[in-house]
């Protein structure tokens, strides 16, 4: 997958004062498959709004965004829901899991519609995650940190040509931190699909073929 | 999808859904039963004979305007389709009178009057029902009202013996019909019958007939009276027309009609009062429904952020919404054919036949109105999904 990006800025940051962005307005920012890009930026520059934006969920930009040569405003609904099931996995910044299902309930949620991995697997990503023995608790009572993690095997349990990844280490020590992007990265090989992080600051483990500052 | 209020609001839905859908289709079943109770019975009863007059007015007594049919009346009531057959009463147009001439009894004599109809509207059946110029007896049918008015009513006031029927035939008396340059003829008269559908002093058509054409010299008047024969007397279309028109009629033959139009009237109410129950109950269920959504909200729109399209999320909802419109539907149509069982049983005990099972028409009912309310739910429950998705 391809996603491309012409003269892309979200309207809330029209009027914003800005120094040069590698993103926002550039004439073409090309995404190209399979490759982890990082996307730095301090709070309120618009690091989930560029990603809500390629995911479909923001309309009020100005420019273009383009996935595979398709101009995603022409997208409609059902186009929208094939992606988010097939080709595009996002791990929110706010998490979107249901506080009163199991982590495991949360996980197979995913799971059941797209079939991608086995019960096994799930459980081998939760062992790795050190999430393990939470996964039958209900998610509402896990902590931050722990809800992270199942937000990202969620997001492992579909195919993808892209992963979209807001933010979703902020809660992790080190240890875990690595662990984690360990677990994204190696799916993402597996795929052959891209990733783009967006990350308030650059942490060592995480190493990745281009870094963009908004 | 559940919260403690939305089990409560579907519950108090489904009940109310139930109870109009019983009320209406039980309405329906009786009505439909009772329509054709009162068209049976036409079957096993004669057809009604009707004789319609015209309601006396001023305006005839002072000599204005005719007591009588006339022959544009006639016709439209001819083409009423109401009216199977019809006949005028033909009556005598010069001066009759009945005359006893006997040594044994007392003589009397009387000035009279004949009216006429065909044989087919006449109750009674007799051989002597003939005119036979050769013979030249009147057979003559009275109404049995007259006995029974004279027996019970006039002899047993005045010391007289009572007739039986029988009797009333052997009496002899003559009739003597007037031209108008003083000639005259009499002839004996025999009284065959006694009717108790005509109210008149009936003798054969083919005689009044002749008579007139040889006697007859009064102004050419309209028939005062008209008989006319329905195959269904309740039809409340012959009251009308007889009351729109300034006509007149015995009541007790249409009594049937007034029963019909209270029992239309009943069953409308009941059906009437059932949709409203049934619009309401569809309210409440719309309600419910959009409830438990606009509640899930942030659900729904967490589904639709992981990929699931709206269609997918309304699932769940339009699935709960047709289990529970055929649980409805199969519970009422149950407790209406209970209903319609006892019905059934009870009315056998009054000698009444009414269908012990379900008319064709309560199914298509139901189903009619459970596919309206299902659909219009299921279009609301999309869109307001579609909505959240946006």
């Amino acid at each position: 997958m391809t996603i491309r990006l012409e003269y892309l800025i979200p309207l809330p940051l029209l009027d914003q004062q800005r120094g040069e962005s590698e993103v926002w307005e550039t004439s073409r920012l090309n995404f190209e498959p399979g490759l982890s890009y990082l996307v730095e930026a301090a709070s309120g520059r618009g690091k989930t709004s560029l990603l809500s934006i390629i995911y479909g969920l923001r309309k009020d930009y100005k420019g273009k965004v383009f996935i595979d040569e398709s101009d995603i405003s022409t997208l409609g609904e059902k186009e929208w829901s094939v992606l988010r099931k097939t080709r595009l996995s996002f791990i929110f910044q706010g998490l979107e899991l249901f506080d009163e299902l199991t982590a495991m309930e949360n996980i197979r949620l995913k799971n059941s519609i797209t079939r991608h991995k086995s019960e096994k697997e799930i459980q081998e990503m939760a062992g790795r995650l050190d999430i393990d023995d939470f996964l039958q608790r209900k998610t509402g009572i896990l902590s931050f940190g722990q809800q992270q993690r199942v937000a990202i095997i969620r997001a492992m349990c579909q195919p993808f040509d892209y992963l979209l990844a807001d933010e979703c280490f902020s809660h992790m020590d080190h240890k875990n931190g690595k662990l984690a992007y360990d677990l994204i990265s190696e799916e993402c090989k597996a795929q052959d699909a891209g990733l783009i992080l967006s990350s308030l600051n650059s942490s060592e483990e995480i190493t990745s073929s281009k870094k963009l500052i908004l | 999808m559940w919260s403690d209020n939305s089990r409560a609001h579907l519950l108090g839905a489904f009940l109310g859904t139930l109870a109009g859908l019983v009320l209406l289709l039980s309405g329906i079943q009786f009505y439909t039963d009772i329509k054709l109770v009162l068209s049976d019975n036409q079957d096993l009863l004669d057809p009604e004979y009707i004789v319609v007059n015209k309601k006396i007015n001023i305006g005839q007594t002072l000599g204005f305007s005719g007591s009588g049919f006339s022959p544009e009346e006639i016709t439209a009531l001819r083409q009423q389709p109401f009216a199977d057959k019809l006949a005028p009463f033909i009556s005598n147009a010069f001066p009759i009178q009945a005359f006893t001439e006997s040594d044994k009894v007392p003589n009397f004599s009387t000035e009279l009057f004949f009216e006429a109809i065909p044989d087919e509207y006449i109750d009674i059946k007799s051989d002597e029902w003939q005119w036979d110029p050769e013979e030249g007896i009147i057979p003559i049918i009275i109404p049995q009202d007259f006995l029974n008015l004279y027996n019970f009513g006039f002899a047993q006031s005045q010391g007289l013996p009572q007739i039986p029927k029988g009797v009333v035939s052997v009496l002899n008396f003559r009739i003597r019909l007037n031209g108008s340059s003083g000639n005259y003829q009499d002839l004996p008269g025999r009284i065959v019958g006694f009717s108790n559908r005509i109210h008149s002093i009936l003798v054969p058509q083919d005689f009044l007939t002749w008579a007139n054409d040889t006697y007859g010299y009064f102004e050419k008047v309209d028939p005062s009276r008209v008989i006319l024969v329905s195959k269904d007397p309740t039809d409340p279309a012959i009251i009308k027309y007889i009351e729109d028109n300034g006509y007149d009629t015995i009541r007790e033959k249409l009594k049937g009609s007034r029963l019909n139009i209270i029992l239309k009237f009943i069953i409308s109410f009941l059906v009437l009062i059932a949709g409203i129950i049934i619009l309401l109950a569809f309210l409440v269920f719309f309600l419910s429904l959009q409830l438990m959504i606009s509640r899930s909200s942030q659900k729904i729109k967490r589904l639709h952020k992981l990929g699931f399209h709206y269609r997918e999320i309304s699932r769940p909802y339009i699935f709960l919404l047709l289990i529970l419109m055929i649980a409805v539907t199969s519970i009422a149509l149950l407790i209406t054919g209970l209903f319609t069982r006892q019905m059934a049983a009870m009315a056998e005990q009054w000698n009444m036949a009414i269908s012990s099972s379900l008319h064709g028409i309560i199914f298509g009912t139901a189903l009619a109105l459970i596919t309206l309310i299902s659909l219009s739910n299921v279009i609301a429950i999309l869109i307001s999904t579609k909505k959240l998705c946006k």
